[in-house]
Parts: C-alpha cells; structure tokens; sequence
C-alpha cells in the first residue's frame, strides 16, 4: 500500500454512486506520475476502484476483465454489482497466502428487473484477501482511508442528487488526500447514474 | 494388425466413428434411454412441471427409496429416463458444478450455464478414451432472474435444447404427441401437473399411485419472496412434491 | 548547563544523578569555550537539566519507542523527518528558503510549521529532520549568541555559532537526536553558511540542501545558480526549487518560507503555497509551448536569434 500509494472513495446517493480515486503514482517519497487511474468501468452502470501496489492494479486489472468478459459470454447478460463483488472476493482469495496487495472498491447500479423493479445503489470493498463489507453509506480504501473516513463521516448525506453527490464525494477526497503524503496529485470523479455517467478531473494540489 | 485380442478393425476405441459418419455407442445410449421409464416436462406461465414414472422390477423393493427426481441447487431440478447409475452420477457432478458456481459468484447458476456444464461433462464421455457415454436423458427445470423459468433436455451426445414440453423414455413418442395436442402458451402450473399426469397414463403400465410417480416443480418467485432478509436464505424455486401432494393430484 | 553535558555522556552513571549534579556545576564551565570563566547557566534560567531514561542503555531504549534510527519504523512515537530546505550564498547575500509541512509516517500532521529559527536579527537556521529537536537547540543557540554578544561586545561570526551547536549535538551522538541544520548568516567575512547535523558533521559551503526533498530541490538549484545572480533572480532561484520538491516530495509541500540575508541582516521576502505556484509555473511553461508552436507553424524557427 505505502510502496506507491492512492486512495479511492465511493458514495450512494439517490439513485446515483459515485466513486472516486486521487492520481498519484509514487515510489516510496517520489512522486511518479500524475495520470495514474485507479478506478475502471466493467460496464456503463458498474465501476471499481483498485488501491495499492500498482503491479497489482494491472495484473488484477486485467484478470477481472478476462473473467467478466468469460462470464458476458457464457451468460449472455451484464454482471450484477453483488455478483462482481463476489468474483473479485474470491479472485483474492484464492491467493490467500501470497496476497494482491489491493483494496478494491466497487460502486454500482444494478439494473431494474422485473421482481425487482427499484434496485438500491450497490457500494462495497473489501481487504486484500476478498473479506467483503456493504456500506450503505460510503466505501474508502487507500493510503488515505482512515483521513477519508473522518471527512466522508462528516460530509455524507442520505439521497443526494448527482450533482450534490458529486461535490460531497470530490470534497471528500480533495480534503483527505490533502492530509496523506502518498496520495493526491490530481483526482477523478465518476457519477453512475441510470441514463449517463458523469466523469471529471479535479484541480487538486500537486504536491 | 491391431493388439492381442483384438476384434478387428472396429475395436479402436469406443469412440471411433463407423464408416456411415455414427457414434454407434451414443446410439446404443440412445437406445438404453429409449429402454428406460417414462419421463417428461411442462413449461407453465408461472412455473414448470417434472413428472416421471416410478417402476419396481420387484414387490419387495421399498419404492419410498427411489428417487428419479432430483434437486440440483435450490433453484434447479433434473429428471431422467435410462440408467439410474449413470444418473446419479450426473446428479453428483451437477450439484458440485452448482456450488462452485455459488462459491465463486456468490448466487446459483443460471439454468443455461447448469445446462452447458453438464452438457459438456456428457459431451466428453463420447470423445475421451476408456470411457463410455452416459446412458440417459436428462429433462432440466430451472429458474433465474435472468431467464425466468426454462425447460431443457441433454442427450447422451451432449446436445441439449430448450422446450416448452418434451419427454423421454420408453414412450416417448406417444407422450410427445398427447403433448403437442394439449399444450398452449396460457397454461397455469397446474393445468400443467395435470396435464403431465394425463400424459403418464397413456401407456401406463399398472396402477398410478404417489408410489409410483414423482413430480418436482419450479414456482416462480414473487417479489417479496426474492427480499433478502439478512441470516434467511431465499425459498427454493424448485421442489419435489410429497407423496401426499401427489396422492392428491393424482385423486382430482 | 555544563553539568547537564557531563552527565548525558553515555558512560556515565545514571542512578546518583541528583547528587553528582551539585559537585559537576561547580567544576566544568570551561569546557565551553564559548563561556568560559563565566560561570555555569543553571542558576541564570538556562537549561535545567536533561533527563535520561533511568535505564542501563538509554540509546537503544530510545530506540525502541521512536522511528528515528530507522531500526523500527513502527514505534509508537514518530519523529517528523520529511522536509525540504535550502540555501545558498550569491552575489547578493544569501537565500534561504524552506518548505512547511511536517509529517508523522504518512500522515500530514502540519502545513503551516516555521522551518527557518530566525536566532538573531543576523542568523537564520534552517529545520530539517527532529522538529523539536532543531527549535530546541537552536533556540538555544540563539541564547548562546547573545551571551556571546554580551561578553564580548562584538557579533558572533557564523562560523563560531554553527560550532557552538555541533559541539552541542555531538555531546548527544548516538542518543537519536536528528537534525540536519544549514546555520546562514552575515558577519565581517560577508555571507556564511554553514551545514551542521546530528551526527557532528559541519560544513562550510555556498550551496546546500537538506531533506527528503533536497535532490529535486538540488535539480533545480545546480541548474540555475550563478555567483552574480540579481537578488530578484537569486529569490525566484530559491522560491521555484522548493515549488520543485514540494511536488515532487510526498513529505515536502503546503507552503514555501523564503529569506534573504544581506549586509544589515535578514528580510523575511514572503511565504508562498507551494500548489498555487506550482499551477502558475505549469500555467507559463503551457503558454510557451503554444506560442513556440504558434510561431513554428507560422514557419519562424522556435530557436531562431532575435533581430
């Protein structure tokens, strides 16, 4: 985790998540590189955050999407947030004893079906051996996370619309980055809502 | 030419193909399926029905621990005409490929992934040396959220497909036809267990008691039934009616 | 004062501490030749007495509660180490600049600490490594000036001052103080600064860095220092290598302190946020590509010579 640090928070709002990572690509002290994405999409309602040793974050990455693309076509539908959760819980656990040294976090929305009509937001994370939790509130995960614990704790609402959501969840991380040496160098937020996600770079402090 | 005790050129293995381009084992499999007990399966608008029938070859077996049908997963049940063995085999790998799914995804396969599993475990008996195939049919009843309920049926070759109504066994033919004519898209589950047993009696042999039928069903679930509540699982989709349910559909 | 040094040598035996203070106060205040024949400062509000850990070994018992000698770098108390300073000596004087953020692990516990002691109105010193540590004895070393002042109605030379505090530090070597520390000044010999740490090193120099931060900041500095630098270029100097390794540094940033030393003492020019400018260096260098390219597809040469 400390090796190249990063942090990621996300959030449920009404009818919207939002999830969100800082940029930051570190060696140790040494800042790398400020471009470096934490957090991609499975599909256009699902997305999931990857903090901790960067090796880990492609290699991880990569294997989800195998497994997701296999699942697409063998099931000839979208993974559900719940069930990717599990998929990657047990991706981690299979290296039980030589662990990715990752933290992910998944934010979604799961479709509308016919028994269930009006499916709640779906946040979750776990540790790096795929122990899941399902916040109702807001997951973080990172270098940062216990200082995005303290402002999400203060700053979180119930039923915030997109864009009151997207202030509260950039706030959040733009605050709690601030106060961690390893993360921060730029910051990206995604809002997930039924119709269109919303994905913008914020103007945070680079050093 | 070939080893020690050969018979000759067709005794390569027992998955070479003859001359006229056939699997001559997987017709025999067929016709070990063509040999065994009828069974067959409806698709309602509300749920799907399985029914088999149930023969001892002796007075003196206990038929109360015979079982033809059988669960799956909690959503997914199997049906079949052929060799018991050969079945309870395919009930064992099937409930395994079914818990594995569950350990990795969190939640039972979808009937169509259960069905292409099995299809393939099938499959591989008609291509794998030292191997023979599997000596029966299986009719599959499932249902997800995905696909609401389905009805299937896997051959001894590993072709599956999906049906609105089909049987298999001894009278398959017969029971085929009596279904063609009584099947429409309206029916209710249990126009459908009826309709099932009706279809058994054509060309029963003896008398039709809860002893010498099985019927398994999948319901589908209503919303409030699909609620998670934290430390209850979700009611199964799929069951085997009870002797007592049995004896009294079988009454009206 | 001198009993306290006496005492805190690592052979020394703890346990009658109290009544060997009385007899060591008495004897000693020679070996400061800064005060020498001027009595010991216990009596005068100096420094009381430090105390030692009542244990046989109190360097390795530091060593066990504090992450300073790197052995464990998960006791419980953390000393701040992240930090980026600099100085150097120019045509104009000197330049001092700093940044100030101080962390506990990876955790930032300040953005706004004074890196640079300002000891008298002639010396700066410079913070990097054990905060405390470094306000502590410089602090101190500005007492000690003064005293100096007193005695001998004349300014110290910064050469003196900075030696006063290694032979402090170098009385506690091996007991986990940590400092590294740039002593910079004016005095009859013109602009001085002076490099001086923890383990008793002191240099004398035109141009250093000191901190988690100082090779970006060295970067910088080698790159645009020249004796005969303006003092607005000398500052700028200063200002941007600090910009440089607060982005660079995770334990350096929030804030830029910079000083200019010159004949009559020092100017405090300003305290800068590390980001804003940071934005407004990229914001310039942005603009001179664009026009760099404006003018190349205008067909001008970028590197052409102005008429």
């Amino acid at each position: 985790m400390e090796n190249n640090g990063g942090s990621v928070v996300a959030m449920i709002g009404k009818d919207c998540v939002a999830i969100a990572s800082d940029l930051r690509l570190g060696n140790q002290a040494v800042g790398i590189a400020s471009n470096f994405d934490k957090v991609f999409p499975v599909n256009d309602k699902l997305y999931y955050g990857l903090p901790g040793l960067a090796t880990d974050v492609y290699t991880l990455k990569e294997h989800l999407r195998f497994r997701v693309n296999m699942y697409r076509m063998k099931e000839e539908r979208e993974i559900t947030p719940k069930t990717f959760t599990h998929l990657v819980s047990s991706t981690l656990y299979e290296k039980r004893f030589g662990p990715f040294f990752i933290e992910p976090v998944v934010a979604g929305l799961p479709t509308p079906t016919e028994l269930d009509p009006h499916p709640k937001p779906f946040i979750s994370t776990m540790d790096t051996i795929g122990c899941v939790t399902t916040p109702k509130d807001f997951a973080v995960a990172g270098t940062a996370a216990d200082k995005l614990y303290g402002v999400a704790e203060g700053l979180w609402e119930p039923d915030l619309e997109p864009e009151d959501l997207f202030e509260t969840v950039s706030q959040t991380l733009l605050n709690a980055v601030d106060r961690d040496a390893l993360s921060g160098w730029g910051a990206v937020v995604h809002i997930i809502t039924h119709d269109k996600v919303i994905t913008r770079t914020l103007r945070a402090r680079m050093d | 030419m070939s080893g020690p005790g050969s018979g000759g050129a067709y005794s390569f293995s027992l998955t070479t193909f003859s001359p006229s381009g056939k699997l001559v084992q997987i017709e025999h499999a067929l016709a070990a399926v063509s040999g065994g007990t009828t069974s067959l399966g409806i698709k309602a608008t509300n749920g799907i029905v399985l029914a088999t029938e149930k023969k001892s070859p002796s007075l003196l077996i206990d038929p109360s621990a015979l079982e033809k049908v059988a669960p799956i997963c909690p959503n997914i049940g199997f049906v079949y005409s052929g060799m018991g063995p050969d079945f309870r085999i395919l009930v064992a790998k099937a409930r395994k490929i079914a818990q594995a799914y569950w350990k990795v995804y969190g939640e039972y396969p979808p009937t169509k992934v259960l069905v292409q599993e099995v299809a393939g475990v099938m499959q591989k008996a008609t291509q794998s040396g030292g191997v023979r195939p599997y000596g029966i049919s299986l009719l599959i009843a499932g249902w997800d959220s995905h696909r609401n309920q389905s009805l299937w049926q896997i051959d001894p070759s590993g072709s599956y497909w999906a049906w609105k109504a089909s049987a298999i066994g001894k009278n398959m033919v017969n029971a085929k036809t009596f279904l063609e004519k009584r099947y429409n898209d309206e029916l209710s589950l249990e126009d459908a267990i009826h309709t099932a047993l009706l279809t058994l009696k054509e060309g029963f042999e003896g008398q039709m008691t809860e002893q010498t039928i099985e019927i398994g069903v999948i319901t589908v679930p209503t919303p409030e039934q699909m609620e998670e509540k934290s430390g209850e699982r979700l009611p199964p989709t799929f069951r085997k009616l009870s002797e007592n349910e049995v004896r009294d559909y079988l009454s009206l | 004062m001198n009993s306290v040094l006496t005492q805190l040598q690592p052979s020394a035996p703890h346990q009658n501490r109290l009544e060997e203070q009385d007899e060591l106060d008495r004897t000693d205040a020679a070996s400061w030749g800064s005060m020498a024949g001027f009595g010991n400062l216990d009596r005068t509000g100096g420094v009381q007495g430090m105390s030692i850990p009542r244990v046989s070994d109190p360097t390795s018992f530091l060593d066990m509660h504090t992450d300073n000698m790197s052995s464990n770098p998960d006791a419980k108390i953390k000393i701040a180490h992240g930090t980026t300073t600099l100085a150097f000596k120019f045509q104009g004087g000197v330049i001092v600049a700093v940044d100030s953020r101080a962390t506990a692990g990876s955790y930032v516990a300040s953005g706004t600490v004074k890196k640079v002691i300002e000891i008298n109105k002639f010396l700066l010193g410079t913070m990097a490594g054990g905060a405390a540590d470094c306000q502590y004895w410089e602090t101190y070393l500005g007492m000690q000036c003064r005293l100096y002042e007193l005695r001998n109605k004349e300014r110290i030379s910064v050469a003196a001052a900075s030696k006063i505090l290694s032979n402090i530090v170098y009385q506690y070597k091996g007991m986990g103080l940590s400092m590294g520390t740039m002593v910079c000044g004016w005095d009859k010999t013109g602009p001085c600064i002076f490099y001086v740490d923890s383990d008793g090193q002191r240099l004398k120099g035109d141009l250093f860095s000191v901190g988690s931060g100082s090779t970006f900041a060295y970067g910088v500095l080698d790159q645009g220092y020249r004796w005969d630098l303006t003092d607005e270029e000398a500052q700028e100097l200063g200002r941007r290598s600090i910009i440089a390794a607060g982005h660079r540094d995770a334990y350096s940033g929030n804030t830029c302190n910079l000083y200019h030393v010159k004949e009559n003492g020092w100017d405090f020019i300003g305290n800068y946020d590390v980001n804003e400018l940071w934005y407004e260096y990229e914001g310039k260098k942005k603009a001179e590509r664009e026009s760099q390219n404006a003018a190349a597809a205008a067909g001008a040469s970028p590197m052409a010579v102005e008429p």
